[in-house]
C-alpha cells in the first residue's frame, strides 16, 4: 500500500503549495513594500547571523506550461518566487518545483541590489531538486563577499532546525522548527516518494517563501518543500537524497534516481499470509505489478512474489524495516535513497513459499506509455486538416481539472490505469484530442479523444509514425484514419484538401503544424 | 367553477359551447395519489424508503385512466381523486411502460366516473400552435391550467428510464411537479401527456406526443407491453466531402454511414459496419440520418420507434458501391436493460463473508457512483464490446461489511468480481454459486478486476463470518437473486 499511504500525505500538504502559489501570483500586497514594512518589528535581541544575507539567494522564475488543448502554444507565465541556497562552485539550489517548465529564471542577491539570470544545470523532477548557475552576466561581482553554505549530515528526530527566509528589504526571518518525524514523502512529481524530515515551527509567510532552505549547526540541512499552515508541519528534503542528486551534477551528466520497478501491498491481512503460506516470523510485501523493463523484471521478479528482505534488511508486513538510524522506513527508501544506478540489490523472495535470492541491477524506470509527468517537455502533436493529433501524457489528463480522474474521457484514463492492455506495438498513445472545423473536417466536428490505430494502413507507434503515414495518402487522394475507438472507427480526409487548410492554419498564426 | 358558471351567462361573446366542454374536460383530468417504496440500492437487505407524491391522470376509456409511469412507479397504493370531489379512489397499475414514461391505471370501482368525457387522442401539434396544460402542479390544490405554444418537436430523451430517445413536443408552458401524466389539449382532443421541464430553463416543458402514446395504447392490446424495440446500429452524418467521395456518393445523395452494429442486436448479420443506409422501408434517408414524416424531418428511428416486436423493416443500403434491399426483424434486446433505470424491481445481492456483491445497473451506478476505471468501462461497453456475451452480469463488490475476516480488504470496493476460486464469474447466481460450493475449500480466493491482490476468505471461517455479519448488520436475508 505505499501509493496509498504516501499519497494521504501529499494531500496533506498540498494546500500550502496552492497557498503559496496564490499567494506569489495574485496576491500583489504581500510584495508591496510598505505592508512588508508594518509586518516588520524588529526583535531586539534577536541573534542575526550576517551569513544567512550571504548564504541566500532569491530565485525568480517565470512558469509557463504548455497548452493542453492547443499544444503549440504556452499558456499564461506565472511568477514564482523562492530561496535557494548557495553552495561552492557558485551554484544554487532549490526545488525542481521552481525550475520545472520555467521560461527563465534570475537570481538576486538578498538585498535585491543585483540580479543574474540563471539557467538550469541538473534538474530532477521526482526527488523535487534543482541545481542553478549563472547564465551569462557579471559572476564574479554577483557572488562577490557571498558565502556558500555547505551540506550537513543527516538529522534526528528532536533535532532543532532554523528555516532561512529573508523580508524583502533583506533582514533575515530564522524559524526554529523540531523534527518530529522521518518518512518517505512525494513533494513534486506524483508517485515518487524520497526520504524526508517532518519539522513542526511556525512560519510566517515572507516573500520568496516558495521554497527555502532549512539549517541545522550552520550547515544546510535541506531544502523545505511545502509547509502546512494548519497543523504547522514542515516537509523537508533530506540530506541524503541532496547529497546523491549532488553527486551525481558532478560529471555533468544527470542520470537521476534508481528504481525497481515493482508495485507492492502489504501482507498485513492474517488470511492472505495464510494463503501465501507466510510463516509469522516474517513480514513481506506482495509484489502486485512489474513494470516491462525494469530493473526487477529483468532480474526475473514476478507479479506474486514476496519479497521478505532488501539488503539484508527484513521487510515489515506493511513495508516498513529498521533504519539504523532513523528506525522504521519505508522499504523504498533502501532502493531508492540508499543506492545508485547500477547498483546491485539483494533481494530475498518467497515464490510459492519457497524462498529465492534474486539479484537486481538498478536502473532508471523505463519508458512509460503514458508519461507520468512531462515537465519542460513540449507536448508532441500534429496538426491535419484542422485534427489535432497529440501523444497521451498523465499532464493532457490532468489538464481536465481537480477531478480529472472523473472527468477527462475514460478512454484515455484505461490507458493510464492499464498500459499493459495497449503497449503491443505502440510506444506512445497518439489520439485525436480536438477538431478544428474547417473545410477538411466537416461533418467531424465532435469528433475528439479517440485513440489511433492505423493511419493508411500504418500502425500509429507515436507522432514520428503519424507524420510518416500521413506523408502516403492512399491513390484516390484520401487519408485514411482507424480509430481504436468509435464508432466511427474508420474516417477519410481529403489529402489536396487537408494540405491547403494547413497552410491557413499556418497563415492564421498556429506557429508549427507539428512537434515531434 | 362557481365563478365560471355565474360568469357564462353574463359574458354573450364567450362561446357557451367551449365552456361546457371544459367542464367536463375538467372532471375527467383526475388527481393521483402514489405511495412508493423506493429500493435501496446501497444495503439492498432493507425495505427502502416510503415516501410519495402527487402527478394528473385522464380518462381515455371505460376505467383506463392514462399517466406517466413515474407517477406511479414504485407505488404501493395508489389513490385516484376527481376535480372537485374529496373521495379517494383507490387504483392499481393496469400496464406500466417505462421506456416511455406512460402508464395505464384503473379504478377498483368506476361506477362514480360513469357518465365522464373520455378524453380523445389527436394528432401531434403544428409549430407555434396554442395548446393547454391541465393538471395539479405544486402550489395548490386545485386545478391548475397553463397556455403555451408548441415551440419544438424533436427526438430526446425520457428522463424517467434515462436510456430512452423517442420523439418529445417541447412546449413554452411550464410543466412543474405534479403537472405530470396531465393532458395537454387543443381543439379538446389531447395532443399529448405533459412529463418533463427543464431544470435550467424557465418556462419550458416537455410533452409526450400522440404516436408515442398510441403506440403504448397498441402493443398493450395483446395484454402485455412488450417494450420499444429499435435496430441496434450506431449512425454518424455523411457531411464530409471526402467521406462522400470515398463511397461515390454526391452532397445531395441520400444516405447516412453504419458507424456500428450492436452484437447480437436485430441488424447484426443484416447490416455491416460502413453500409449506407439509403431508406427504411421507402422513406428516404438524408445524410444527416433524417426522415420525413408527416412534413416533419425527424431522427429516423421514428420509423421503427412506431414498429413492434417482430415486424419486419426493409433497409436499403449501398455496400461496397452496390445498392441492395435488406431486412431485419425487430426484436427487444434484453442487455440494453443495463442503461435503463429499473423500477418496481426488488434490488439483487449476495452476500458472503460480510462482502456485499451487486449486479450492476444504472440504478446501482446511481447509488454508488463508482469511480473505478474499469466499472466504468464496462459498464459503458456492455453492448458495443459484446461483454454481455459473456457476462449477463458484471458483479460489483459494493460494500465490505467490517468483520475480523475481511478487515483488510476494504480497498478493493467499487470493482468488479472477475473470478471466485480461479472461476470467470459470469452474473450473480453463478457468483453466488461459487460462494457456496458442496464442498468447502481451504480458501475462497476472489479477484477484483484491476486489483491484482486477491480477497482471501479462510473456506473455514467463511459461514461463521457470514453469519456473524448478517446478525450485526441486520441482514435480514443473506441473498435475493432474483427470480
Amino acid at each position: 500500500m505505499q501509493i496509498k499511504f504516501s499519497i494521504l500525505t501529499f494531500l496533506v500538504s498540498l494546500p500550502l503549495i496552492i497557498a503559496s502559489c496564490c499567494e506569489h501570483q495574485s496576491c500583489p500586497a504581500k510584495t508591496d513594500p510598505s505592508t512588508s514594512s508594518s509586518e516588520q518589528s524588529p526583535e531586539p535581541g534577536a541573534p542575526l547571523d550576517p551569513s544567512i544575507r550571504q548564504s541566500l539567494v532569491r530565485i525568480n522564475s517565470t512558469i509557463q506550461a504548455w497548452s493542453a488543448s492547443q499544444p503549440w502554444d504556452k499558456s499564461a507565465p506565472a511568477k514564482r518566487r523562492a530561496l535557494g541556497a548557495l553552495l561552492a562552485g557558485n551554484r544554487v539550489l532549490t526545488t525542481a518545483e521552481m525550475a520545472a517548465n520555467a521560461t527563465y529564471i534570475e537570481m538576486e542577491n538578498a538585498d535585491s541590489t543585483r540580479r543574474i539570470p540563471a539557467k538550469v544545470t541538473a534538474i530532477d523532477y521526482e526527488a523535487n531538486l534543482a541545481l542553478l548557475e549563472p547564465n551569462n552576466g557579471d559572476t564574479e561581482s554577483f557572488f562577490k563577499n557571498l558565502h556558500p553554505l555547505t551540506l550537513g549530515t543527516s538529522a534526528l528526530i528532536g533535532d532543532r532546525v532554523d528555516v532561512w527566509q529573508l523580508e524583502d528589504n533583506g533582514m533575515p526571518i530564522i524559524t526554529e522548527a523540531t523534527i518530529q518525524s522521518v518518512d518517505i514523502l512525494s513533494s513534486f512529481a506524483n508517485g515518487h516518494f524520497f526520504l524526508a524530515y517532518e519539522a513542526k515551527g511556525s512560519m510566517q509567510s515572507a516573500s520568496n517563501s516558495f521554497t527555502v532552505p532549512v539549517i541545522r549547526n550552520g550547515k544546510l540541512l535541506g531544502l523545505l518543500s511545502s509547509y502546512d499552515s494548519k497543523d504547522q508541519i514542515i516537509d523537508i528534503i533530506a540530506p541524503e537524497i541532496i547529497e546523491a542528486f549532488l553527486t551525481d551534477t558532478t560529471d555533468g551528466n544527470y542520470a537521476g534516481f534508481p528504481s525497481l520497478g515493482i508495485a507492492i501491498t502489504s501482507t498485513v491481512d492474517p488470511n492472505f499470509r495464510d494463503w501465501l503460506k507466510l510463516s509469522d516470523d516474517v513480514g513481506g510485501i506482495y509484489v502486485t505489478k512489474v513494470r516491462k523493463g525494469s530493473a526487477a523484471q529483468k532480474a526475473g521478479i514476478e507479479k506474486g512474489d514476496v519479497i521478505i528482505d532488501i539488503n539484508g534488511r527484513p521487510i515489515g508486513r506493511l513495508g516498513y524495516y529498521t533504519d539504523d538510524q532513523y528506525g522504521r522506513l519505508y522499504w523504498s527508501h533502501l532502493i531508492r535513497g540508499s543506492l545508485k544506478l547500477g547498483d546491485d540489490v539483494r533481494l530475498t523472495i518467497l515464490r510459492e513459499g519457497k524462498e529465492t535470492i534474486i539479484t537486481a541491477s538498478l536502473e532508471r524506470p523505463g519508458k512509460r506509455l503514458v508519461a507520468l509527468h512531462s515537465y519542460d517537455q513540449a507536448p508532441r502533436y500534429l496538426v491535419k486538416g484542422g485534427f489535432i493529433f497529440q501523444e497521451l501524457t498523465a499532464t493532457y489528463l490532468k489538464a481536465f481539472g481537480k477531478d480529472w480522474k472523473s472527468k477527462a474521457p475514460l478512454n484515455l484514463l484505461d490507458v493510464l490505469s492499464s498500459p499493459e492492455d495497449y503497449e503491443e506495438d505502440r510506444n506512445k498513445i497518439i489520439f485525436l484530442s480536438a477538431t478544428i472545423p474547417t473545410p477538411a473536417t466537416t461533418g467531424y466536428e465532435p469528433l475528439r479523444n479517440f485513440i489511433i490505430n492505423k493511419v493508411n494502413g500504418q500502425t500509429i507507434a507515436d507522432i514520428a509514425s503519424l507524420i510518416e503515414a500521413f506523408q502516403q495518402p492512399g491513390p484516390d487522394g484520401l487519408h485514411t484514419i482507424e480509430f481504436t475507438d468509435g464508432p466511427p472507427k474508420t474516417i477519410y480526409l481529403d489529402a489536396t484538401l487537408s494540405d491547403q487548410v494547413d497552410t491557413k492554419l499556418l497563415e492564421r498564426g498556429i506557429p508549427a503544424l507539428s512537434r515531434q | 367553477m362557481a365563478e365560471q358558471s355565474a360568469a357564462s351567462p353574463l359574458s354573450p361573446l364567450a362561446p357557451l359551447q367551449t365552456q361546457a366542454v371544459d367542464q367536463n374536460i375538467y372532471e375527467s383530468i383526475v388527481r393521483i395519489e402514489a405511495a412508493t417504496q423506493v429500493p435501496n440500492y446501497k444495503e439492498p437487505w432493507k425495505a427502502g424508503r416510503f415516501s410519495g407524491g402527487i402527478g394528473t391522470g385522464f380518462i381515455i376509456g371505460p376505467n383506463r385512466f392514462l399517466t406517466n409511469a413515474h407517477v406511479v412507479s414504485n407505488a404501493r397504493r395508489l389513490l385516484i381523486t376527481m376535480h372537485g370531489s374529496a373521495r379517494k379512489h383507490p387504483a392499481k397499475i393496469l400496464h406500466i411502460a417505462h421506456d416511455c414514461d406512460l402508464a395505464l391505471l384503473e379504478v377498483d370501482d368506476f361506477i362514480p366516473f360513469l357518465g365522464l368525457q373520455h378524453l380523445p387522442i389527436g394528432g401531434v401539434p403544428k409549430l407555434e400552435s396554442q395548446v393547454r396544460v391541465i393538471g395539479y402542479p405544486v402550489g395548490g390544490n386545485r386545478i391548475s391550467v397553463t397556455r403555451g405554444v408548441v415551440s419544438r418537436i424533436d427526438f430526446n430523451t425520457y428522463s424517467h428510464s434515462r436510456s430512452d430517445q423517442h420523439l418529445v413536443v417541447q412546449i413554452d408552458a411550464a410543466i412543474n411537479p405534479g403537472n405530470s401524466g396531465g393532458p395537454v389539449l387543443q381543439d379538446g382532443k389531447v395532443v399529448g401527456v405533459a412529463f418533463q421541464g427543464l431544470r435550467s430553463a424557465d418556462n419550458t416543458g416537455y410533452m409526450i406526443p400522440t404516436p408515442v402514446v398510441r403506440r403504448f395504447l397498441k402493443d398493450i392490446e395483446d395484454g402485455n407491453y412488450d417494450k420499444y424495440v429499435d435496430l441496434g446500429i450506431a449512425h454518424f452524418p455523411m457531411f464530409n466531402p471526402a467521406m462522400q467521395k470515398k463511397f461515390g456518393l454526391s452532397p445531395t445523395s441520400p444516405g447516412v454511414l453504419v458507424a456500428a452494429v450492436t452484437p447480437d442486436g436485430p441488424c447484426d448479420g443484416v447490416l455491416q459496419d460502413n453500409d449506407i443506409l439509403t431508406a427504411i422501408n421507402d422513406n428516404a434517408v438524408d445524410a444527416a440520418g433524417n426522415v420525413l414524416i408527416d412534413g416533419e424531418k425527424v431522427n429516423m428511428n421514428e420509423i421503427v420507434e412506431r414498429k413492434f416486436s417482430g415486424d419486419i423493416v426493409k433497409l436499403s443500403v449501398i455496400r461496397e458501391g452496390k445498392a441492395m434491399d435488406v431486412s431485419c426483424t425487430l426484436k427487444p434486446f434484453p442487455p440494453s436493460q443495463m442503461y435503463a433505470v429499473q423500477y418496481g424491481v426488488k434490488p439483487r445481492y449476495t452476500s458472503f463473508a460480510g462482502l456485499v456483491m451487486q449486479p450492476l445497473d444504472r440504478n446501482l451506478y446511481a447509488a454508488h457512483n463508482f469511480s473505478n476505471t474499469r466499472v466504468r468501462r464496462l459498464f459503458t461497453h456492455y453492448l458495443d464490446e459484446a461483454i454481455f456475451k459473456e457476462r449477463e452480469d458484471i458483479v460489483i463488490l459494493t460494500s465490505v461489511l467490517s468483520d475480523p475476516v475481511n478487515t483488510h480488504v476494504s480497498s478493493h470496493v467499487g470493482t468488479a468480481v472477475e473470478t471466485i476460486n480461479g472461476e470467470k464469474v459470469t452474473s450473480l447466481k453463478h457468483a453466488h454459486k461459487l460462494l457456496h460450493p458442496e464442498k468447502t475449500p481451504g480458501f475462497f480466493i476472489i479477484k477484483c478486476e484491476g486489483i491484482e491482490r486477491p480477497i482471501v476468505v479462510p473456506g473455514d471461517k467463511a459461514a461463521a463470518a457470514s453469519q456473524r455479519t448478517e446478525t450485526n448488520y441486520g441482514i435480514t436475508s443473506p441473498a435475493y437473486l432474483g427470480n
